[in-house]
């Protein structure tokens, strides 16, 4: 005789038992590529290298002034590269992992369970969203230690407060980068060159009053540059936490926005190839 | 064994679905009715429609036309509820994580299942000893051979004890030993009441095993009923005979021909040992009526039998076109 009862956890309980369950998952598969998350790290700092030697050509009277003081430009490099490779990274994570379960066969699998869409999307990125901050702070650590920059670190805990703000923008960028993928297939290129002109245009590399007005005037509302503007102003400026509270409000409410429309976009996505019965194609 | 329905509800109901690919036709006006505790066999040859249908009874693929319903919830409906009951064996290879051992990936979907983690890991490990997988559960599954990985699959369907079991060619990377042990589990979970749906173009997996089959071709239903009734649809025409007496090989021939005169055809088998022949009976002729002709000219009959299975003729005849 079969048992017909559903298991007596409720189903909150049972959903956040999932996510423990991918958490689990990512961070065994993660391990067994230990060697290439090295090797990812030496990259990025020899990245952070070329910009040291970078540095001693930019004029400082183009920095901008953070807090009262300028800011040096290898100071304002290292923190861009941080919060945008924490942007990229994870967009790239969310966006891989389905496109990396449709290419290894487990992603009808995972929809044949008995899992929520939004468990399934949170599942798939849970292991980023705690690793890349992680990573990002590392980084940070690592490239101040070899190349001596004068950072506020009282300024870590709001610096923290603005990267949570931007994690529903990156995950709704993500989802709906995914539902391109999901659809398109063969949409990778496109998708990296619009994240890069994104993060071009949000100042990690140089100062905004460099680019074109109409750059600047974008940057408003993007909210890679509005979170690069508060970590650099509490941790190179050592601004107070209170002074960036309107940029985390404007950061949460397009972020908030950015998300619907990817959870939504990764739905309909979904449904379209159910629909078209190309699901498991790619 | 075939039962009613626990509650009046059938395992799988198929009602009129079509499901059409741009200009191509993969499902036309399907019905299929399973049981609880039934297995059901989806017969046919490649591109028959096999796996879409069971993609679409998944909650993968949405029908065109009809309704698809497993244990009276729409598939077509994209809702987790009732899919804890559901488990599925695909046809492909990889559908695990390579970089994971066994016991991991089958936790992971336990967990996925609803499973809580101790129990989760016991029911892994039990399914795993239940599919033969017992001593290999920490190699990673890239190691694993395609049989192995096939086992997995069946033991992560049968991970939760399952109401319905949607089988796609499961035997298909099995040695005869490996395929007959996943007969036997499939046939235990249906003994438990589980209605399955066993795709497969293998014919002689049917008898002895399904209670009752759909045949497909090209999308559309051309047979449902009982394996036995599949069979009776075409009688075998064919038979190989082993005869005696010692007679020339050329003569035997012409003798035999006489014998049989318009009760069917007959002609030396390849091997041309002047024993073996391939006896054809005639339209509204019998076997018996052929044989006593042969035996009336005096021409011993040492042996007899079909040239193909009873129920494999029956497929051919019901799929002939694809074969000219």
């Amino acid at each position: 005789m079969i048992s017909t009862t559903r298991y007596p956890a409720s189903d909150i309980a049972r959903e956040f038992g999932k996510l423990w369950a991918f958490l689990r998952r990512d961070a065994l598969i993660a391990w067994s590529y230990r060697r290439g998350a090295v090797s990812e790290l030496v990259g990025l700092l020899g990245q952070a290298g070329i910009f040291y030697f970078f540095s001693f050509l930019v004029d400082p009277a183009r920095m901008p002034t953070l807090g009262g003081t300028r800011a040096g430009y290898l100071a304002f490099v290292i923190v861009g590269l941080m919060v945008a490779t924490f942007y990229q990274t994870g967009v790239g994570r969310m966006m891989g992992a389905v496109r990396q379960e449709q290419l290894t066969g487990t992603f009808e699998a995972l929809l044949i369970t008995p899992t929520a869409l939004t468990t399934l999307q949170l599942g798939l990125v849970i292991y980023a969203l705690i690793h890349i901050p992680v990573r990002a702070l590392l980084f940070l650590g690592l490239a101040v230690g070899l190349f001596g920059i004068d950072l506020h670190w009282a300024g870590m805990g709001a610096a923290f407060l603005v990267i949570l703000a931007l994690l529903p923008f990156i995950w709704g960028v993500a989802a709906a980068l995914t539902a391109v993928v999901v659809t398109y297939r063969q949409a990778t290129q496109l998708i990296a060159i619009a994240n890069f002109a994104l993060v071009m245009g949000s100042g990690t590399y140089f100062p905004l009053s460099l680019f074109p007005r109409w750059v600047s005037a974008a940057a408003r509302l993007n909210p890679l540059a509005l979170a690069l503007d508060g970590v650099r102003g509490v941790l190179i400026g050592g601004e107070r936490w209170y002074t960036i509270v309107p940029e985390i409000r404007l950061i949460l409410i397009i972020s908030l926005f950015v998300w619907v429309f990817g959870v939504l976009a990764f739905r309909m996505a979904l449904e379209r190839e159910r629909r078209a019965g190309t699901l498991g194609l790619y | 064994m075939a039962g009613a329905d626990p509650g009046g509800c059938p395992a799988i109901e198929v009602s009129s679905v079509s499901r059409r690919f741009g200009s191509t036709v993969a499902l036309e006006n399907v019905s299929v009715h399973v049981a609880q505790g039934e297995i059901h066999a989806l017969l046919g040859p490649n591109g028959a429609g096999k796996t879409t249908l069971l993609r679409i009874l998944s909650g993968l693929t949405i029908p065109t036309r009809g309704s698809a319903r497993v244990l009276g919830r729409d598939t077509a409906r994209r809702t987790s509820e009732g899919r804890h009951l559901v488990g599925v064996i695909p046809s492909g290879d990889r559908t695990f994580y390579q970089r994971l051992s066994g016991i991991e990936n089958l936790l992971f979907f336990a967990r996925l299942y609803g499973l809580g983690y101790q129990e989760a890991l016991r029911r892994a490990g039990d399914t795993m000893a239940s599919v033969g997988l017992n001593g290999v559960e920490g190699l990673v599954v890239g190691k694993y051979s395609q049989g192995m990985q096939k086992r997995l699959a069946i033991a992560r369907a049968l991970l939760i004890d399952p109401r319905v079991l949607l089988v796609d060619e499961a035997t298909h990377n099995l040695d005869p030993e490996g395929a007959r042990r996943v007969r036997e589990l499939i046939r235990a979970a249906a003994d438990r009441g589980a209605g399955v749906l066993w795709a497969t173009q293998r014919i002689e997996e049917i008898r002895g095993f399904a209670e009752t089959v759909t045949m497909l071709h090209h999308g559309v239903v051309r047979f449902s009923g009982t394996p036995a009734q599949l069979v009776s649809m075409t009688a075998p025409k064919s038979f190989l005979i082993r005869v005696g007496n010692g007679r020339p090989s050329g003569d035997r021939v012409n003798a035999l021909k006489l014998a049989l005169g318009a009760l069917g055809a007959i002609e030396p088998e390849r091997s041309n040992d002047g024993e073996h022949y391939t006896l054809t009976i005639a339209d509204g002729a019998t076997l018996g009526e052929a044989i006593s002709a042969i035996v009336n000219a005096d021409i011993q009959i040492l042996a007899c039998h079909e040239t193909r299975p009873e129920i494999e003729e029956a497929f051919i005849s019901l799929t002939r076109e694809t074969l000219v």
